[in-house]
């Protein structure tokens, strides 16, 4: 065993730790906007700090690595994709805060049926985030590029989402507090996918040393 | 920064993937380069370009031939008894290892600095000029612009400018090999061999040696052996990975450190092996 294997082992182990509280969080949020659960709501808040303390041992871990290791090749690629990742699961939280915030409004108004597209694209994220994690724990590169696959159809889900929402809103002016959170909790659900997809892009750069990021966009 | 790709196929099977780097063309072509110590085959079937103006590293464990492949750059190897060699060496096209090479000759555009400091127990002048007094020159004027050129651009001249005289085994370990780099670059050399030049330094002076090489690339093409990665990492545009007397990966110095091609390559840099 090298001198850096326990240290990398820790930092993965922390990772993984992150990943499935990132997990965790965002399926309490979302039983929390659908069931109109406060106390979920208001755990939510609570379960995120752990995830912000990993990332900043995380940080720790990553400097501490960088500057007594000197990591290279597939060592210095996977330090760099955790400190990435990381960045990642602590905006999942983040994302994650802001539906359970969505949930306590929704709590407070009298209730509406959840928009079921709104539900299909809360499942929808989960598995698309769970991939992600996936791939990450098992150091795929092809279950990571399905995630990149998955982006554009949670983005065109969203936007269906959004337009019923804005129609209801139009149609039924009295219920536009709970329409604006439905296009919120929407469109945080659509930025926890961006991050699954950051997460899957990490994972290949990771394992097969290819940057994919941005690919698409400048024509790669 | 132009571009030279290669592929090739190394004489055990595994793939030696090439890609240097250089806008000026080769220093030195090393074509199906093989070298024995009697019986014993150090070198087997090397293929590789060293840039010109740029800084090749030449990295591998200890017995994977590195030294023995820089040393026959200017054949120093020679004196060693029962060498025998195979393929070519070229310098600007001329066959080293061709019938009727003047090795001195050669040598003088080879410059050698080697891995512990030896400084000739002279005075600092003498010791920067000493490439010219064997070739007889009496100039002193010639002398002196020489040994000021090159102890500029060994970065020593400001440190030593007023104790021209003084004996150099005086100077610091570190002061001695940048003494060693003048001397290497007196006889303005065309190539410049480095054998682990820092091993023998603390990280100040080798911080020293190393801007040196930065500052030197371009006028010179650099070849450094050397066991630290980071070193490596951070003065060579181009790296050569050698194991087992093979050459098993050469390409850019960024690409072997970030995504080495060959695993071998990759279980080296990150200490897996070695």
């Amino acid at each position: 065993m090298r001198v850096v294997d326990p240290a990398l082992q820790n930092l993965r182990e922390k990772l993984l730790r992150m990943g499935s509280l990132a997990e965790a969080i965002l399926e309490k949020a979302l039983i929390s906007a659908w069931k109109r659960d406060r106390a979920a709501a208001r755990e939510v808040q609570i379960d995120d700090l752990e995830i912000d303390r990993l990332d900043l041992a995380i940080d720790e871990a990553v400097l501490r690595i960088l500057a007594t290791q000197a990591p290279l090749a597939d060592d210095l690629r996977g330090v760099i994709a955790a400190k990435m990742i990381a960045t990642d699961h602590e905006r999942v939280g983040d994302l994650a805060r802001n539906i359970a915030k969505c949930a306590l409004r929704l709590a407070e108004h009298p209730e509406v049926p959840i928009p079921p597209r709104l539900r299909a694209l809360g499942e929808e994220v989960q598995r698309v985030l769970h991939r992600a994690l996936d791939s990450f724990a098992d150091g795929d590169p092809e279950r990571a590029a399905q995630v990149l696959e998955q982006d554009d159809r949670v983005d065109a889900d969203q936007d269906l989402v959004i337009r019923a929402a804005i129609q209801e809103i139009t149609s039924h002016p009295e219920l536009t507090s709970q329409g604006v959170d439905f296009i919120l909790i929407a469109k945080n659900l659509e930025r926890v996918a961006d991050h699954a997809t950051n997460v899957a892009e990490d994972v290949i750069l990771a394992t097969q040393a290819r940057n994919v990021k941005h690919a698409a966009k400048l024509g790669q | 920064m132009g571009r030279l790709a290669m592929q090739g196929t190394s004489a055990h099977g595994e793939t030696a993937y090439h890609v240097a780097t250089g806008p000026v063309g080769a220093a030195l072509e090393i074509d199906d380069f093989s070298l024995w110590y009697g019986k014993t085959q150090a070198l087997h079937g090397i293929t590789m370009r060293i840039e010109k103006g740029l800084v090749t590293a030449l990295i591998g464990p200890s017995g994977c031939g590195k030294s023995t492949l820089l040393r026959s750059f200017n054949r120093m190897n020679d004196l060693i008894e029962g060498l025998t060699v195979t393929g070519r060496i070229r310098l600007d096209g001329t066959d080293l290892y061709g019938a009727g090479v003047d090795v001195i000759a050669l040598r003088k555009r080879m410059g050698m600095v080697f891995q512990k400091p030896n400084p000739f127990p002279l005075s600092i002048f003498e010791n920067v000029v000493y490439p010219l007094r064997v070739d007889g020159v009496r100039d002193r004027d010639l002398l002196e612009d020489t040994a000021e050129r090159a102890l500029k651009a060994a970065a020593l001249f400001d440190e030593v400018k007023d104790r021209l005289q003084e004996n150099a085994l005086g100077l610091s370990g570190g002061q001695q090999q940048r003494l060693c780099i003048a001397r290497a670059i007196a006889g303005d050399p065309d190539v410049l061999l480095m054998d682990e030049p820092c091993s023998a330094l603390d990280p100040i002076a080798t911080a020293k040696i190393e801007e040196l090489i930065a500052n030197l690339k371009g006028a010179y093409s650099i070849v450094i052996v050397t066991h630290n990665m980071q070193q490596a990492g951070r003065v060579s545009d181009n790296t050569a990975f050698m194991y087992l007397g093979r050459l098993i990966e050469y390409g850019e110095t960024q690409r072997m450190f970030v995504a080495p091609v060959v695993p071998r390559t990759q279980d080296y840099v990150t200490g897996r092996f070695g």
